[in-house]
């Protein structure tokens, strides 16, 4: 897929262009001109017209079926990645500058230098308890760090409290590790409970909206249901369903994939794809998925005794010589990590 | 002997920062609980739980206390050939002490603990930071509605023991030891002063501030694993009890 590009930058480039849905979908002549024009005008006649629902559209109105839409955006994720290997500039959204911690007498972040460019996707990896997730929580200032600071675009969040917190916070939506829906409530209102809170949308639209989500991440009739009801997965896809749900600019996922069948990774990372595509988000999502997840990120970061091991386009994290991100990618027993 | 010393100013330092991070808890929920979003539906759920959910123990505990008070005082009070005195005795007793202790007790031995394991397990599961990452308070969303809940709810229970308490001593007096039943009720009108009820409903208020502060407190902060949990649960109730019979004889004390 990705050979044929190389040779030929500008055309890359211009593949690359982060186009709308429809644009795109017509320039890699998956619908015709004239089935986007009679999507354009069902939507403009709609109340509320989404230029980023217009995949939706386009498959209500039988022009294109799901899954071929979403082999689509695939492809042109592809087509972007290899851009950004050619041309890797991208501000950061995230900076970590020099931040240490150590959690229970272990240093489990040393010094570590990190950045997340902007409305891309990015993997972080590496071995359990490497701090991967800690990671993830200095992002949002549910840890600050001993020493040195975490900026979210000009805001030290490491430094924040109070309504400032809140409100870089709410730029953000982290789907936990484990999950972290609430006992109490049913999946449903799980959903439907960040829309209630710290929105003002109305219950109808509260409920399409949450209806939606479940639709998408294939939960759709388990609303009524209880976490301690729910399966490992179906639990991580209702939290991941939730994490989605208020549309946030920034989505931290903590391995949304572990323990999930093949077909289920599969499906969430054709979903983070689609929604990456419909709203250019920032993504960070920390996976175990090797190496599967290279195909569906921009940039990966290597994490390893807390500190960055290698950061950069996933296409050249894939085809690194270092022996510990080889092994890392290989799995094997031999090499620089030793487990046993 | 030198390490007597340093164990036991470790101990000492740790009681006092713990003294103080529970007084900063509480004044951050009483900070927090003024400002909005009021959240009134979060309010009465933990008014049902733990106000209404306790009337069945409430009642229960207030009948057979009147019940043996009676007993007991009748078995005294006719040794002096006072039996007449049977009905402020009990009254007053209940209205005064063991109405709002043993409704903070109860309160404490059925809601107090069911709050510490709740947010335990809110806080270990990472809920309590999902609830941070949404950019909402945890401690207004989670703690000012359950203390407000204790403010109400004790005083409202503590009545209900009093009324209760006084008719199982009336069951046994007037049923069972065959007095008139105007003997035992105008001793407790004439004996009874406003000062009683307002004693009993001061402690009352400040018990359902001792148990949803402590209870709480002790779960947001549960450390990590089941254990955790269930070590906050434990003094969570331990400590709530004590403190309830402690601030009992202060009260009583100052306000005799
Ligand atoms: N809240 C905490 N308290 C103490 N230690 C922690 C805490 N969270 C994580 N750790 C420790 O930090 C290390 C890294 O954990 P984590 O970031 O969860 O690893 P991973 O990379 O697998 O996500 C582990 O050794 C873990 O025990
Ligand atoms: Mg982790």
């Amino acid at each position: 897929m990705t050979q044929p590009y190389i040779q030929e930058p500008n055309r890359i480039q211009e593949e690359a262009l982060p186009l709308p849905i429809g644009e795109r979908l017509l320039r890699n002549q998956c619908i015709t001109p004239q089935q986007l024009q009679e999507a354009l005008q069902r939507q403009a006649g709609e109340s509320d017209p989404k230029e980023h629902l217009i995949g939706k559209t386009l498959i209500e109105m039988g022009h294109i079926s799901h899954p071929a839409l979403l082999e689509c955006l695939f492809h042109q994720l592809t087509r972007e990645r290899v851009a950004y290997q050619l041309n890797p500039s991208a501000p950061a959204i995230i900076r970590f500058d020099n931040v240490a911690k150590t959690l229970d007498g272990r240093q489990v972040l040393d010094g570590l230098n990190l950045e997340i460019p902007a409305h891309k996707i990015t993997a972080i990896i590496g071995i359990s308890g490497g701090g991967k997730s800690v990671t993830l929580k200095h992002m949002v200032g549910l840890m600050r760090p001993d020493r040195g600071d975490v900026w979210v675009g000009d805001q030290p969040i490491s430094r924040l409290s109070g309504q400032k917190l809140n409100a870089v916070r709410r730029r953000f939506s982290l789907l936990f590790q484990e999950g972290a829906l609430f006992d109490s409530l049913n999946v449903t209102d799980n959903v439907a409970f960040p829309l209630r809170e710290t929105t003002a949308l109305t219950e109808v639209e509260i409920r399409h909206r949450v209806e939606t989500a479940l639709q998408e991440v294939n939960l759709a009739g388990m609303g009524h249901k209880f976490p301690d009801e729910l399966s490992g997965g179906m639990k991580k896809r209702a939290a991941l369903a939730r994490a989605l749900v208020t549309q946030p600019e920034i989505i931290l996922l903590d391995e949304p994939t572990a323990g999930l069948d093949p077909i289920i990774e599969n499906a969430i990372h054709y979903l983070i794809c689609d929604t990456y595509m419909r709203t250019r988000y920032t993504i960070v999502c920390i996976s175990h998925a090797v190496p599967a997840i290279f195909d569906w990120c921009h940039h990966v970061v290597v994490l390893h005794r807390g500190r960055v091991l290698a950061s950069g386009p996933s296409l050249d994290i894939r085809n690194s010589t270092d022996p510990t991100i080889k092994q890392f990618i290989s799995g094997d027993l031999d090499g620089p990590i030793q487990v046993i | 002997m030198l390490t007597l010393i340093q164990t036991l100013g470790r101990y000492t330092i740790e009681f006092i920062a713990e003294t103080g991070r529970m007084f900063l808890f509480v004044l951050s929920t009483a900070a927090l609980a003024v400002r909005p979003p009021y959240r009134f539906n979060n309010l009465f759920k933990q008014v049902h739980f733990i106000g209404v959910r306790s009337l069945f123990v409430i009642v229960l505990t207030a009948i057979f206390a009147g019940m043996v008070l009676a007993l007991q005082g009748y078995y005294t009070l006719t040794r002096f050939g006072a039996e007449g005195m049977l009905g402020p005795a009990v009254a007053l007793s209940i209205i005064r002490e063991l109405g709002p202790v043993l409704t903070g007790l109860m309160v404490t031995g059925r809601a107090g603990s069911a709050l510490a394991a709740e947010l335990g397990i809110m806080r270990i599961r990472e809920q309590v930071d999902a609830l941070e990452v949404m950019g909402i308070s945890s401690v207004q969303f989670l703690v000012v509605p359950r203390i407000l809940a204790g403010l109400l709810s004790l005083p409202i229970l503590t009545v209900i023991f009093d009324v209760i308490g006084i008719f199982g001593g009336y069951l046994i007096a007037v049923q069972l030891l065959e007095m008139s039943s105007g003997t035992y009720f105008s001793g407790i009108e004439s004996a009874v002063v406003m000062r009683d009820i307002s004693t009993g409903l001061i402690k009352a208020f400040c018990f359902g501030l001792i148990v949803t502060w402590i209870c709480t407190y002790k779960g947001y902060y549960a450390k990590r694993g089941a254990e955790g949990v269930s070590q906050a649960t434990t003094s969570a109730v331990v400590l709530s009890s004590v403190l309830i019979l402690v601030c009992d004889y202060f009260i009583t004390s100052v306000l005799l």
